[in-house]
Order: structure tokens, then C-alpha cells, then sequence
């Protein structure tokens, strides 16, 4: 189980299967039921992850070369000081850890994120802070004192191959440093400067996050320079400075020559690039469309022209189809459901589908859902159904959510009833409305109007933020005072509910 | 209410579905006229601009022009008036009720927004009260417009010509409209003729035209009109 692997195409690609499982699951359906977004995949990669031993990958976060230490130390469940210390370790005599990393490194993916998957995505790799996290990362983070042992760590390593090459020397062995510091200054730069060309890095390279760049340039540079002085070194050992300055000059005029020639073909190669992108995206997005079109539209109008003799049915079906087309077109996609205004609009359209009475939904401003909302949509829900069955239409809904409170407005075109004229063993006004709001400190009242009847439902405000509660509250109950006086203060009712 | 007995409204039908066009024509009843249709921007300003009516139904998409639709429209046929001297009005007509396609077209100049949806005999007395001069909100208009102008946040202007804010008086008849009342009733709620109400209707749509709310600009800019 790979983790996120490509995060660019990541949303186009899961959008498109889902059409595509969605176009399986509902070509049996009899009714297209209101577009549903699918739970995304990712969440439950995540637990699967979680509950598994993770595949061998290199964490792009935290990582002091290129991150196979971590990735190890978390497939394997030790701890990342011990594995780092074994490759050291290894690569001192004969250099064979040096060779199992970049092995390890060319064969094992990179994975997105961090090995333990809390998105910490901001972090630079190249970022001391990150460099003292990664040395805790499969364990507690401990912070400062994982960074010094990190840091105690490389020097005491450094010290004891110098130590260890010294007295080798001195025992009588040659080691021939005259080769291998410029190898290792060489090799090192290397490893610095492709860390960099990892496909973390590419996304970074072709654009965006500039405050990140600035470090993986520096490190690019600072490799390509020591790499560059290494092979320098080696190349002029026992020749005279003006020969390096000979050599110097050549190598740049070759250089030159090449970058020039070179230059029209990479450039001709990026634009290739970059217009492939663009293509592969709009191929996307046209897929994208046509199987929603093919989801939702296309099925529809089958649907009714198989329905065409039930003039009640089309409208039901044309009504939903509209209303599902219509928040794919101008919402967008909200990853956020739990809304007041969502969830009332959700109930409107249930009640719509229900009963195939086109319902007028109008609502402005919103707050997060919560216990006093639910009632709130329930007491809407119970409202708009009764309208629709004793009522005539046209049926509106207005929603009002502000800093004085919430208001909603459920209107039909019925004959009307007065609240009064309901036996006492209704539940449906009694409890389920009325009853409901006041249990969760608001109020709610029916009116009888000239032409229908208007339930009007109300709740305090949401005072969990601290925001500036309503300067001009006069302003908003300007029903006049025929109403029945079933409106008490919400604190009285609070107290009256739990005694 | 107008007297049924006037003379028809004319009318010019601006879509660019045939069979919308013939739908209307066949469902307007008496009162209304059609002089004149046309399916895209630029035979809609050449019909306009010959056929001079008081009201133009106006579809909010269109093809032609410079691809902004019925704004252009409107943009091609300022400052004409019809025989009377009364301005050409419009009235938006769409199967769209996202907020930028009802606020733009409203902010280019028309009178008044209805959705496709809409019933005959509402349309008719819609098209009348435009071509009255009176401004025509629908309730879902009124709900954007208490939203631009923060008045369901609880802003209200001190001043009545304050642009940016509606007063509390025309925010309680942007509510009751929101609530689904007509014009009559929300006369008789708030005990005020349907005169008053007609004209505090009107301000709000001066307002929405002329403020340079935040939120209204941002709106504008979305649709790049500014």
C-alpha cells in the first residue's frame, strides 16, 4: 500500500474514480438520489497504514540525506539513531554502508508526508528543526536534546574516522589520503546535490514555495561546489597552479560550448513538458464533466422519458436533477457538511423529494452545526413537511443566521390553522416543533396569515466564539404583537428544561 | 395593482432557447405583448434599439457580444427611451441563481431578477411593475441582497441614503420578501401602503447599483465588469 504517491494529479484522479465506481452503483438505481461525495480513500489508506508493518519507503520530511535511515528505522520498528549509527559504522572499513544506502536509496520509492502521517508538510527538509525532529520521529519527539545527540552523533562519527584513518597511518598502513579525501569530499557533495534532484524536490523546482527553494538552492550549490573542488583536487595533484588555471579555462570553454548547443533542446523540451501537463489536465477535467454528465443528466432524461406518462413523477425527477446540477455547477465543492445553512437546505430538498413540492429555499449567513441547530433543522424538517401536506404550494423557507440569533421562516399558501384549534394529542406541531425549539432555548410560533400559515422558528446565539453580540436587536422582531405570546426568554426556558 | 384594463405591455423576449421563447409567448397572457425576439447579443440590441419597448425580458447567458450576455445587452442600449420618453427597462430572466449572475446583471442596470421557474401570472405582474419603473426582487434576490449588505450580520444604516447598508425599514421588507410575501403582504405587515413599499424596493436596488460595497465590488470583479 503505497502512500499518496503523486499529490498533483492526486484530486483529479480520485474524483475521476469516483464517477467511475459511481457509474457501476447507480445504473440499477430507480431514483437518482442527490449526488453523494464518497468518503476519500485517503482516510481509510490511513488506518490500513496505521494497522499494518509500512512498507519500506523514504519519508520526504525529516530526512538528513536522502531519508532511507528513517524510512528503515520505521519499517523495521527500531530506532533511527541505531540504524544511522549501523551505516556509519559499516561504511568506515570498507565502505559496504555507503554502497547498502545508495542502493537502498535508487530502489526504495519515496512516500509523501511524514512516516507517521500528521501532514507536516510545511517543514523543510534542509530545516535544522526538522533535522532535530527526524532523529525522534518513530519515538516521542523530545526536542533540543535530539538535536544535540543528532549533532553529537555526526561529530563523534567524523572524529572517530579521522582517529581511525590517523592511526591506521601510523601503524604503518598507507591509506593513500591523497585519494581518498578528495573521493569522499567528492562523493559527499554528490549525495548533497542529488538529494535535491528526489522527486520530493521536483514539484519544488517547477514552482511555488519560494521559501523552501532558497534552502534546497543553497544546498545544491554548496554540494556542486565541494563535489567540483574534490575532483579538482584530484585531478591536479603534484601539477603547478598555472596548469590548474589551463585546465580551468578549457573545462569552461567546454562547458560553455555544451550549454549553447544544449540550450534550444532543453528549452524546446520544458515548453513539450509543460504543455503535456496542461493537456493531461484538461483531458482530466473533461472526463471529469462527462461522467457526471453521464452520471446524473444522461440517466435523468432516460428516467423520463420512461415516465412520460406521469407528469408528477417527471416533475420530481426534472426538480431533483435541476437541484443536483445546479450546487455541481456554482458550489463547488464543500468539504464541509456541517453547517446550519447546509443542513436545512439538505432537509428542504428531502422534504422536495418527498413530496415533489417544489420548496422556495432562501438563506443567508451561517454558524457550525450544533445540538441547538439540529433541532433546529429537525423543527424545519416538521415544518416544511407540513406545509407541503396541508398546505398549498407555493411553500418558502427563509434562513437567517446572525449575530442576534437564528431565524426561520417556513410559508405556505393553505387554508392555515391556528395553533390553538390542534387536539392536544397531535404531536406533530406540539411536539416536534414547538416542544423541540423551546428544549433547546428557542422559541417557535405558527401564524395564520391571510393566505396560509407561517411557522417561524427561532434560536439564541451561538455564544460559544466571543463574537459582538447584536448592537441593533430592536430592529429584528418586528412581528406585531398579534402573535401568540408562545415566545419566553431562552433562560427561562433553560431552567424550566431541567428542573 | 395596475388596472387589468390598460392597454398591453410591449415587450421585446431575449433567449437564446427557441423553445423558452415560444413557452413565454404562449403562457404571457393578455397583458402582455411580444414585439420582438432574439437569440443572441447583437440581433438583441438591433431588435431593442428598432422596436424601442418599455420592458425587455432578458435571458442573463447569451451568446454574441462580448461574451458577458445579457450585460452586454444592456451596455448596448443605454440611455434609450421608448416613444413615451420612459427608459427601456429590463427585466433578468435565468435559469441561474448563482449570486454573481443576479448581482451583476442587476448592477449593469436591470429592474429586477426572476428565475425560469417562475409562474405565468407572476411573470406578467412582474413585467408590468417593471414597466411601471418599479424594481422587482424575487425572494432568493432578497436574500443575496441582505447578505451584500451584511443586514443579516445585523448591519443597518444610521442614514437612509447611506449607500452601503440598508435601512431598517427596507431591510424588514428584504426579509419579509425573503420569506416569500408579496408586495401586498408585506404592505399589511409592516402597516404601510404598497406605495412604500415599491419605493423602498427601488432604493434598495439604487443601492445595490450604486454602493461600492465590498462585497458587491468583489462580486463586479468576479465577473470582471469593473
Amino acid at each position: 500500500m503505497r502512500v499518496d504517491p503523486e499529490p498533483t494529479l492526486k484530486g483529479a484522479e480520485t474524483t475521476l474514480n469516483r464517477f467511475g465506481i459511481h457509474a457501476f452503483v447507480r445504473q440499477d438505481e430507480v431514483m437518482p438520489t442527490p449526488y453523494e461525495r464518497p468518503v476519500p480513500p485517503a482516510e481509510a489508506r490511513a488506518a490500513e497504514r496505521r494497522a499494518a508493518r509500512p512498507q519500506l519507503t523514504r519519508p520526504a520530511e525529516g530526512k538528513v540525506i536522502a531519508g532511507v535511515a528513517i524510512g528503515l528505522a520505521h519499517h523495521l520498528g527500531w530506532p533511527v539513531r541505531w540504524i544511522r549509527l549501523a551505516f556509519v559504522l559499516i561504511s568506515i572499513p570498507t565502505g559496504a554502508g555507503l554502497v547498502a544506502y545508495v542502493f537502498l536509496w535508487a530502489l526504495t520509492p519515496q512516500s509523501r508526508g511524514g512516516v507517521v502521517g500528521r501532514g507536516r508538510r510545511a517543514v523543510d527538509p534542509a530545516d535544522a528543526d526538522a533535522l532535530a525532529k527526524a532523529g525522534g520521529v518513530p519515538e516521542p519527539v523530545t526536542g533540543a536534546g535530539e538535536r544535540d545527540a543528532t549533532r553529537v552523533l555526526l561529530v563523534g562519527g567524523l572524529m572517530l574516522g579521522i582517529g581511525l584513518v590517523v592511526v591506521a597511518q601510523n601503524a604503518g598502513l598507507n591509506a593513500r589520503l591523497g585519494i581518498l579525501v578528495p573521493l569522499l569530499v567528492v562523493a559527499a557533495g554528490a549525495v548533497l546535490a542529488w538529494s535535491q534532484l528526489d522527486d520530493s524536490q521536483r514539484g519544488r523546482w517547477l514552482g511555488s514555495e519560494t521559501g523552501t527553494r532558497r534552502f534546497s538552492v543553497a544546498r545544491l550549490a554548496f554540494g556542486g561546489v565541494l563535489a567540483l573542488t574534490g575532483l579538482v583536487i584530484m585531478a591536479t595533484r603534484g601539477r603547478s597552479l598555472a596548469a590548474i588555471w589551463d585546465i580551468g579555462a578549457a573545462v569552461l570553454a567546454v562547458l560553455a560550448g555544451v550549454a549553447l548547443i544544449a540550450a534550444p533542446w532543453a528549452l524546446r523540451f520544458w515548453s513539450d513538458l509543460r504543455h503535456e501537463q496542461a493537456e493531461l489536465a484538461r483531458a482530466t477535467e473533461r472526463a471529469d464533466i462527462a461522467a457526471h454528465l453521464h452520471d446524473s443528466v444522461l440517466q435523468t432524461l432516460a428516467l423520463i422519458q420512461r415516465k412520460a406518462g406521469d407528469p408528477g413523477a417527471v416533475t420530481q425527477l426534472a426538480r431533483a436533477q435541476e437541484r443536483e446540477l445546479r450546487s455541481w455547477l456554482y458550489a463547488g465543492p464543500s468539504d464541509s457538511d456541517a453547517t446550519l445553512a447546509t443542513a436545512v437546505v439538505e432537509a428542504a430538498h428531502e422534504v422536495e423529494d418527498l413530496h415533489g413540492t417544489p420548496i422556495e429555499v432562501v438563506s443567508t449567513g451561517d454558524r457550525p452545526l450544533d445540538d441547538g441547530g439540529q433541532a433546529l433543522v429537525r423543527a424545519v424538517r416538521e415544518s416544511l413537511l407540513n406545509a407541503v401536506r396541508h398546505g398549498a404550494p407555493p411553500v418558502s423557507l427563509y434562513l437567517e443566521v446572525g449575530p442576534s440569533g437564528v431565524e426561520a421562516f417556513v410559508r405556505d399558501h393553505g387554508p392555515g390553522f391556528e395553533v390553538g384549534e390542534i387536539p392536544e394529542d397531535r404531536l406533530g406541531v406540539r411536539q416536534s416543533i414547538l416542544g423541540r425549539m423551546e428544549r433547546h432555548g428557542g422559541a417557535a410560533k405558527v401564524r395564520r396569515l391571510e393566505h396560509g400559515t407561517e411557522v417561524s422558528l427561532s434560536l439564541p446565539p451561538d455564544l460559544r466564539p466571543p463574537q459582538p453580540v447584536a448592537e441593533n436587536d430592536h430592529t429584528t422582531n418586528a412581528q406585531p404583537p398579534t402573535t401568540p405570546p408562545t415566545n419566553v426568554q431562552p433562560a427561562a426556558e433553560e431552567t424550566r428544561e431541567h428542573a | 395593482m395596475n388596472t387589468p384594463e390598460k392597454k398591453p405591455v410591449e415587450v421585446v423576449l431575449v433567449d437564446d432557447h427557441r423553445m423558452f421563447r415560444s413557452g413565454v409567448r404562449a403562457e404571457l397572457g393578455q397583458a402582455v405583448s411580444i414585439v420582438g425576439e432574439a437569440p443572441d447579443v447583437d440581433a438583441a440590441i438591433a431588435v431593442i434599439r428598432q422596436a424601442k419597448p418599455p420592458v425587455v425580458l432578458l435571458d442573463v447567458h447569451l451568446p454574441g457580444g462580448n461574451g458577458n450576455g445579457g450585460i452586454d445587452v444592456i451596455h448596448g442600449c443605454k440611455g434609450l427611451e421608448t416613444v413615451d420618453g420612459q427608459p427601456v427597462r429590463f427585466l433578468a430572466l435565468s435559469v441561474s441563481d448563482a449570486a454573481e449572475d443576479v448581482i451583476a446583471v442587476i448592477r449593469a442596470g436591470a429592474r429586477g431578477y426572476v428565475t425560469k421557474t417562475i409562474s405565468a401570472t407572476d411573470l406578467t405582474r412582474a413585467i408590468q411593475r417593471v414597466a411601471d419603473g418599479d424594481a422587482v426582487f424575487s425572494p432568493r434576490l432578497a436574500g443575496f441582497v441582505l447578505d451584500a449588505f451584511g443586514a443579516a450580520a445585523g448591519e443597518v444604516a444610521q442614514v437612509d441614503e447611506e449607500l452601503d447598508r440598508l435601512s431598517a425599514r427596507e431591510r424588514e421588507v428584504m426579509r419579509l420578501i425573503a420569506r416569500g410575501y408579496q408586495y401586498k403582504e408585506v404592505a399589511k405587515e409592516l402597516f404601510i401602503s404598497v406605495k412604500t413599499v415599491e419605493t423602498h424596493v427601488s432604493s434598495v436596488l439604487r443601492k445595490l447599483q450604486l454602493s461600492s460595497r465590498h462585497e458587491l465590488t468583489a462580486w463586479a470583479m468576479g465577473r470582471r465588469l469593473l
